[in-house]
């Protein structure tokens, strides 16, 4: 009984914290989604799914939903692509390959405010990718590539791919070293290729690795915020899930329909985390 | 255990001793919390003075200053209201006063201010439902810049200034034609807060307004506005530089851009640089001279929740006064101070730049004082950003914005 409540003492610090800070924000957040709540506003109503009603004839909404899709599937196969090639590039021993792995994981490490004011200073018209742009004849937009609804987004998007690619990286590399280098050789032995290994048995190997990576880049892209905030505070068709919570929470103070839009944007990811982690355990029984 | 008792005793004593020196320390002390804007070194020293004079005529009167940031100070505000735990005095941007007062956040001063009216610029945004609730103190109007070299190199001589829509059509299409890298107009990116402030004085040239005195309805679907915007978007297409408005205001001064529409932190940029520039302020045109610009600025309101109402009008009173905004706006080169004794002291009259923005000052309007403009500025801007950058038709989306405003008028 004693060690019992000993371990209830020594858990309690995260126990509060986890009850003050997460759970009872949660729950408190789910009741005010079913409310009309205003901050300075003396009462409020419960107004049930009016909120989530609302929201889905919201064109700001539905276009941030939109926006976020976009960059979710379309980023999500490009970081997990080119972190998988440089892992495998990375992976054989060669001269400076310390320098290499560095190089790609720095921007991992670096502040995304950082990055990001960096890429807008990039981006703009005479920024470096700008003119490079002009000179290789892409005929990029006059006012830069965050000044245009039909770059900024993209802009965005291709900064973030730049700057997750080196994180997942790591993971891949961590997973290839887990694979038994026996089963190379045997591979060799048998006159297997580098395509046959690589098909045959690394990426097999390495699925678990890949279907975590994605859920938790999913997770991480249907929450970009920072990024959007920084380089173009949603204009320019660059408004996604979480800047509209903000606006509407932070901006507004429209706190019972930001929680609305909070927790549509919970359940997608929660249903895409779900959906991805029936695939992982899928993929442990096969 | 006698013991025990003289020691509870004397415990006793010194605790009473502490609450009523406590209750009758301040000697009727009365304590102003004062929630404040200004933070930069240029013009910190010259409140603080001010706040140790008045402290010093005043002697049972105690200010203590608060600091805000325009970043987050909105959020501040916002969350002390709902917390009740607001200071006496605040600082708000004319935007906010309708927003405070519809939430009964502000003290109305209707009856301590109502003999001051007249002496003062800019009433409007302190105004909802024929109360006053927030006294004007320094306001901030736009004005057009321009560049006289480049317009000496187009082929205007110097004592030329625009004054209507066709003047500045024709100086910014010749400016633009000098060079690649040399542009006629500045044309505001899609800024948040800032790309309405540069399209609406067009309309308001013309008269034209969004929403009707009363508040009931929203005319901004109207020729005017359709003609605004097309004279706009014109200069937008064919002869600026689109950027924000910083990166602009940094072309301007390097000689990249000819016109500009600009505020007062412009010259005190181009004063404390030391930057060797040669231009001209004009007030903006309209279709017919003279045109109207937008104005906005920094109002005194005290919170409903203050037990220090009286006192703290008596405070807002004395920093608007003529000699305090004098103080001010020489310390901070502000352009536009809302007392009218002020405006018109030699600092402003003698010096031809500051004279432009009074004479705009009296030239220019806000947009409407209600409390849902947060929302009707979302939704301008969002017309005017797809019509500028994504050559949406401008009447439909002047229609389009216009049911949306109606919608939330009717809603409210």
């Amino acid at each position: 009984m004693r060690g019992r409540f000993s371990g209830y003492l020594f858990a309690s610090p995260w126990i509060i914290t986890f009850g003050l800070f997460w759970l009872f924000p949660l729950l408190y957040s789910l009741a005010l989604s079913f409310t009309d709540y205003r901050l300075m506003q003396a009462s409020y109503d419960w107004v049930g799914l009016g909120n989530f009603v609302r929201l889905f004839s919201d064109k700001s909404f539905l276009l941030a939903l939109k926006n976020t899709f976009i960059f979710v599937f379309g980023t999500i196969p490009f970081t997990t692509v080119i972190a998988l090639i440089l892992a495998l590039l990375i992976e054989k021993n060669f001269k400076g390959r310390t320098i290499f792995r560095s190089g790609f994981f720095m921007p991992s490490i670096t502040s995304m405010v950082v990055i990001a004011l960096i890429f807008s200073n990039l981006y703009s018209r005479g920024g470096y990718l700008h003119i490079l742009a002009d000179m290789i004849g892409l005929s990029p937009p006059e006012n830069g590539f965050l000044l245009s609804s039909k770059t900024a987004l993209l802009s965005v998007m291709a900064m973030d791919i730049w700057m997750s690619v080196g994180y997942y990286m790591l993971l891949f590399l961590a997973g290839l070293k887990s694979i038994p280098g026996e089963l190379y050789e045997a591979a060799e032995i048998a006159g297997a290729g580098f395509f046959r290994k690589l098909f045959s048995i690394t990426l097999p190997l390495l699925k678990p690795v890949a279907l975590f990576i994605v859920v938790i880049n999913t997770i991480k892209s249907f929450q970009v915020f920072v990024e959007i905030f920084v380089m173009t505070r949603g204009n320019y068709n660059t408004s996604t899930a979480v800047y509209f919570v903000y606006e509407s929470g932070l901006n507004r103070f429209e706190f019972g329909y930001a929680s609305a839009a909070a927790y549509i944007l919970f359940l997608i990811i929660a249903g895409f985390s779900i959906i991805q982690f029936r695939l992982f355990r899928q993929d442990r029984l096969t | 255990m006698k013991n025990v008792k003289i020691t509870a005793g004397s415990i006793i004593l010194i605790l009473c001793g502490l609450i009523i020196l406590s209750c009758g320390g301040n000697g009727g002390q009365a304590k102003l919390t004062w929630w404040q804007f200004w933070t930069d070194p240029a013009i910190k020293p010259t409140i603080e003075k001010m706040v140790a004079d008045y402290e010093a005529t005043n002697p049972g009167i105690d200010i203590e200053i608060t600091d805000l940031t325009w970043a987050n100070g909105h959020e501040k505000i916002v969350v002390a209201f709902s917390s009740g735990t607001a200071p006496d005095i605040i600082e708000l941007g004319s935007d906010w006063v309708a927003e405070f007062s519809y939430n009964n956040q502000l003290a109305s001063m209707t009856k301590d201010v109502i003999e001051d009216t007249a002496g003062f610029f800019g009433w409007t945004p302190g105004i909802y439902n024929n109360e006053i609730y927030a006294f004007p103190w320094i306001l901030g109007t736009r004005v057009l810049f321009i560049n006289r070299d480049l317009a000496r190199q187009a082929g205007y001589d110097d004592r030329f200034i625009p004054v209507n829509w066709e003047d500045l059509r024709g100086v910014c299409y010749d400016i633009n034609k000098l060079g690649k890298d040399i542009y006629g107009f500045g044309s505001n990116a899609a800024e948040k807060h800032r790309l309405y402030k540069k399209v609406l004085p067009f309309l308001w040239a013309q008269d034209g307004t969004i929403i009707t005195e009363n508040g009931k309805y929203a005319v901004f679907a109207s020729e005017k506005t359709i003609k605004a915007i097309e004279f706009y978007k014109e200069l937008h297409d064919s002869c600026s530089m689109v950027d924000t408005q910083r990166r602009l205001e940094d072309a301007f001064l390097e000689g990249r851009i000819g016109v500009i529409i600009s505020g007062d932190w412009l010259l005190k940029r181009i004063k404390n640089e030391g930057l060797k520039i040669n231009f001209l302020t004009t007030l903006i045109p309209g279709p017919n001279y003279p045109g109207k610009s937008f104005v906005g600025g920094e109002y005194l309101a005290v919170s409903q929740a203050s037990k220090n109402k009286e006192k703290a009008i008596r405070f807002i009173k004395y920093i608007t006064s003529k000699e305090n905004q004098l103080a001010f706006c020489k310390a901070n080169y502000s352009a536009n101070p809302s007392n009218k004794e002020a405006a018109r002291d030699p600092f402003f009259m003698d010096d031809e730049n500051l004279q432009i923005f009074v004479k705009q000052l009296e030239m220019s309007r806000v947009p409407c004082a209600t409390p849902q403009w947060v929302y009707i500025e979302d939704i301008i801007e969002k017309a005017i950003e797809d019509i500028l950058f994504n050559d949406a038709p401008i009447a439909d989306e002047v229609y389009e914005a216009n049911s949306e405003i109606q919608k939330l008028i009717d809603s409210q």
